[in-house]
């Protein structure tokens, strides 16, 4: 019969014993003299009350001291431990035993101030010091979804101690069930073999997300056939409930009622055997680093378990790549307790728009609806408006798309403009009754996507039946990025378009990358891209006025106008980075130009080894697998200049398997079962794999102490 | 009385005065003021035989409800002999030296200025007064006598007290008993703290001799609270014992052996037909001594 303590480090409470030794040492005085003349009864009345006074001073010191004592010893959670039959008892004899160490994110939780990876590798290590000289060993470390090696059963006990107290704590999901497949393998070597037993001892927190119990249950290979081996499992969490609350999902949607940069931000969080809560604090981080701020502070209503939704918004400073960060008060496993994410904001797009045919008529002007269009709320466009003279004084080189609406030929400006998209710039032509197509096929050869040929007339705007005669817009390529917005009915707003007359182009160089858009009902083309250098063009063949079409005044001008715009500066190229998860395998899209040098953990921590290995996917993108959650940034190399940079449109976030926030435990009968029923299986609530029955003495020696709280407060009164 | 007299027989301002005849006639005046009109206009006398009255007699002698009756005038005569002769016993001993603050008489400075204060009063009223002064034996003693000059003596006798030795009232018991022959009023100033469990017998044998005795029993407030919390080392004022107790744990026992003790001490003179006055020192001299006076004034008459 042993006694022992589950919480030995607070048995430095046993100190608190001495406090009322110490007070009564601390407060002892000399006796002050003081001459008395009726000293008889003085002494009398001493006489009389000292037995009593010397009993009650010793029980009431006893009764304090015992108080601080009992409770003292009642933390430190004492039990007697009295040995028994296992129950998991095979043939005598020495064993061979395959050691599964569970290395996963769950078993970062905290309990008692200690993680339960740190229980587990205690109790396998005890196990490791608990076997004979003639009893083989291996060890097994789970963590990550790969199949883990299990090294034949051996005698080399250091190496073997060495493996368990160096195994880190992993962040990604564990399969145990393959783990203990691999370890109850191992144990069919020659060496296991020779020994009378084998046995399996599994370190883990019975979370059930880890366990695959549909899949058939381990066996040694014998040669007399298969063996189910004598499985110990070590709850690291002793028996306790692991109540966990974790963010489960982030999503950032464009939020125009936030402001020009605006993001609604959407947050779900999942409990799971908490209490309910009412006001937990809930952050919203913008920024990485030293640059890092709370932009958001939220409180959350939170339910003992299940699912709760939240939504924050939030203004961006600027457009280009941020990172948002949403946090809940640390928990027992903080791990999962916040989530980031990459948010591509769209940025500003300067438009430069000629209006080649200005008209006094306001709705008869095309520079109207247009500029109407790209001004709309929350839109990322800043357009300038200027006509064909002042188009011939504009600095292309100050913006990013330069539309150009019934300019009769771009004239002088032919070779900046080419020069312009060649460098980048986006170009937007829009036909027009000023249009010249001679002079433009002839000055600005080679930028269109096709050559302007003449203008056909599908019906007289005004005459009877004209509606039914004009032309309507067919196959439109949704998949393109400037229309992909339009989905479901939304579509109707752009093949509702009609035109009433529309350029008619020449078919294109067949090398000229033109990408049709959209046609007409007749086959013309009304809406056509090529690629020009680094930069777009895009070639719409009717008007942007109601003149020609009456696009203007259709749902679908307005969200295609933007698209379009910010798609010809580029903007709509910056993917969006969906997170990942730890552990999975993560293609990189470099740009050209550029590769990997190394990507850089959320420790700040350069991982150089796996991106000098190429690890590749088959299309060549170099492949990561990130082993922790948070943000990852990418340090890429420029292939012309050799230097490095971090990259920020690279960077991605990885998120903790929600499998391992799950934290809910199996019952211990359910993996018993699955091992082959209690004859061979037990689940070992205190670490030991050994049979032994416990008696906990916390509840008396909390008893005692009432007993001696009344009985102080007795003698006091 | 006015509110200058009272204060002036406060003992924490008594306490102040320097010398016991300054105390003394303070609270003799107090006391006087307070005392109502009296009878006997400072004489205590006895009255003798009647004689026929003759020029040069005081006419204030005259018995006039004899003149009524006899239609002549009758002057009193009386016997000088019947005059009130007192001895003051003043305890000296070490214990009559405690005062539980510093602003208090001591027990002792408490009986000087009693027994002061009645000394005055007495030959005032052309009685005699004597005193002795006792602890261990009776150290100082003066015979009673009814001239003024007598309370000079007998103040200087009391200021030159110093509190010590062992108190032990049948050295006094025994002295008077040799020395007061005649009928006298005997009037005890003590703490009574003898060891001689008899003390209160021996006082009592005082007044079989026929003696008029009053113990002035004079206890200080400490002695009577005990107000004490902390461990205190209680030393004896009268020999080398000393005890160590915390004074909250014997507080308790010790006014219970106190409070029967002055039972017995109140009970055993009641008995003895001994007119007994406790007196706590923080007490004003007047609420003492005028009760007492106009007791004896009652009896008297």
């Amino acid at each position: 019969m042993n006694l022992s303590f589950l919480h030995p480090a607070l048995l430095w409470g046993l100190a608190a014993a001495a406090i009322p030794l110490a007070i009564h040492l601390f407060y002892r005085r000399r006796p002050r003299s003081v001459p008395f003349p009726a000293i008889d009864f003085v002494m009398q009345a001493r006489h009389e009350t000292e037995r009593r006074l010397k009993l009650r001073r010793v029980l009431l010191f006893t009764a304090r001291t015992a108080l601080l004592a009992a409770a003292a010893l009642a933390i430190a959670r004492p039990r007697l431990e009295t040995p028994e039959a296992s129950a998991a008892v095979g043939p005598a004899g020495p064993a061979a035993t395959a050691i599964v160490l569970d290395t996963s994110a769950s078993m970062a939780y905290r309990l008692g101030g200690r993680t339960l990876l740190d229980r587990a590798r205690e109790d396998a290590l005890e196990v490791l010091s608990s076997l004979g000289p003639d009893e083989p060993a291996t060890v097994v470390v789970c963590g990550g979804e790969a199949v883990p090696a299990a090294d034949p059963a051996g005698f080399d006990r250091v190496a073997l101690r060495r493996t368990v107290a160096d195994a880190e704590q992993g962040f990604a999901r564990s399969d145990l069930t393959t783990c203990v497949t691999a370890a109850v393998r191992a144990l069919g070597d020659p060496a296991a073999l020779a020994t009378a037993r084998r046995r399996l001892v599994v370190a883990t927190d019975l979370t059930a997300s880890a366990w695959r119990l549909d899949a058939p249950a381990p066996v040694v290979p014998t040669p007399a056939g298969p063996q189910r081996p004598e499985v110990s499992l070590l709850d690291a969490a002793r028996g306790e409930p692991l109540a966990n609350r974790w963010v489960s999902g982030l999503v950032a949607e464009p939020e125009p009622a936030a402001g020009s940069h605006g993001y609604r931000i959407g947050v779900a969080v999942n409990g799971e055997g908490m209490e309910a809560e009412r006001d937990v604090p809930l952050a919203l981080r913008v920024g990485t680093g030293r640059d890092e701020r709370t932009a958001v502070r939220s409180l959350l209503e939170l339910p003992a378990s299940g699912t709760t939704r939240k939504a924050l918004a939030h203004d961006f400073a600027a457009g280009g790549p941020a990172v948002v960060t949403v946090a809940l008060p640390p928990d027992a496993l903080p791990e999962d307790d916040a989530l980031s994410l990459v948010v591509d904001v769209p940025r500003d797009v300067k438009v430069l728009v000629v209006n080649g045919a200005p008209s006094a008529v306001r709705h008869r002007d095309a520079a109207y609806f247009l500029e109407a269009a790209l001004t709309g709320p929350a839109s990322p466009v800043r357009p300038t408006v200027v006509d064909a003279e002042g188009f011939a004084k504009a600095r292309l080189a100050d913006f990013d798309v330069v539309m150009l609406l019934d300019l009769r030929a771009p004239g002088p400006k032919a070779a900046e403009l080419s020069a312009f998209v060649e460098n980048g710039g986006g170009l937007f032509v829009a036909m027009g009754d000023d249009v010249d197509p001679d002079r433009w096929d002839a000055e600005a050869k080679g930028l269109l996507p096709a050559p302007l040929h003449l203008v056909k007339t599908a019906a007289e705007r005004g005459t009877p039946g004209a509606e039914a005669k004009a032309a309507r817009l067919a196959e439109i390529d949704w998949d393109h990025p400037a229309l992909r917005v339009f989905t479901g009915q939304a579509r109707e707003g752009l093949e509702s378009v009609r035109a009433w007359r529309y350029m008619l182009l020449k078919p294109g160089a067949k090398d000229g990358g033109a990408r049709v858009l959209a046609r007409y009902d007749d086959g013309a083309t009304a809406l056509v891209e090529a690629g020009r250098g680094r930069g777009r063009v895009m070639l719409y063949a009717s008007t942007l006025d109601p003149e020609w079409s009456d696009w203007t005044i259709r749902t679908s001008f307005l969200p295609a106008m933007q698209r379009i715009a910010a798609w010809l500066a580029g903007a709509l190229d910056e993917r969006r980075s969906a997170p990942g998860v730890v552990g999975a395998p993560r293609p990189l899209q470099l740009p050209a130009g550029l590769s990997l040098a190394a990507v850089v953990g959320p420790d700040g921590r350069e991982r150089r080894e796996g991106a000098a290995r190429g690890d590749t996917a088959s299309q060549g993108a170099p492949v990561v697998t990130p082993d922790r959650p948070g943000l990852w940034q990418v340090r890429v190399r420029d292939l012309a200049t050799g230097g490095e940079r971090i990259d920020p449109a690279l960077a991605f976030a990885v998120w903790p398997d929600p499998r391992e926030s799950d934290t809910r435990r199996l019952e211990p009968s359910e993996l018993t079962a699955w091992f082959g029923g209690e004859a061979l299986a037990r689940v070992a609530s205190d670490g030991r794999p050994s049979g032994s029955r416990e008696v906990p003495l916390w509840s008396w020696l909390l008893l005692l102490a009432i007993a001696a709280f009344l009985a102080e407060g007795l003698l006091l009164g | 009385m006015t509110e200058a007299g009272k204060r002036l027989l406060d003992p924490v301002v008594l306490a102040r005065l320097a010398g016991l005849r300054l105390r003394v006639r303070a609270t003799a005046e107090g006391v006087l003021s307070g005392l109502h009109r009296s009878p006997h206009h400072g004489q205590s006398v006895e009255f003798s035989e009647h004689k026929e009255y003759a020029p040069g007699d005081e006419l204030r002698h005259v018995d006039w409800k004899a003149f009524g009756k006899f239609d002549k005038y009758y002057v009193k005569r009386f016997e000088q002999e019947t005059n009130l002769r007192a001895w003051l016993v003043v305890d000296a001993s070490g214990s009559m030296g405690y005062r539980g603050a510093e602003d208090r008489l001591t027990k002792l400075g408490y009986a000087c200025t009693l027994a002061g204060t009645l000394a005055h009063l007495l030959v005032r009223q052309q009685d005699a007064a004597g005193l002795a002064v006792f602890s261990g034996k009776v150290t100082n003693a003066l015979t009673p006598r009814a001239e003024p000059s007598q309370v000079n003596a007998i103040l200087e006798t009391l200021e030159a007290l110093q509190a010590g030795g062992e108190t032990r009232v049948e050295a006094a018991v025994q002295f008077l008993a040799e020395r007061a022959r005649r009928r006298s009023a005997v009037m005890v100033f003590s703490d009574l703290l003898d060891r001689d469990e008899r003390v209160l017998r021996l006082v009592a044998d005082l007044r079989r001799r026929r003696h008029e005795v009053t113990v002035f029993h004079l206890l200080d407030p400490s002695e009577l609270d005990f107000p004490f919390d902390d461990p205190t080392l209680f030393l004896s004022m009268e020999d080398a014992r000393s005890v160590e107790a915390r004074g909250r744990d014997v507080r308790k026992g010790y006014l219970e052996l106190l409070g029967k003790w002055l039972e017995d001490v109140r009970r055993i003179c009641g008995e003895s037909d001994v007119d007994y006055v406790r007196v706590r020192t923080d007490q004003p001299l007047d609420e003492v001594l005028v009760p007492f006076l106009s007791r004896r004034e009652r009896s008297a008459a």
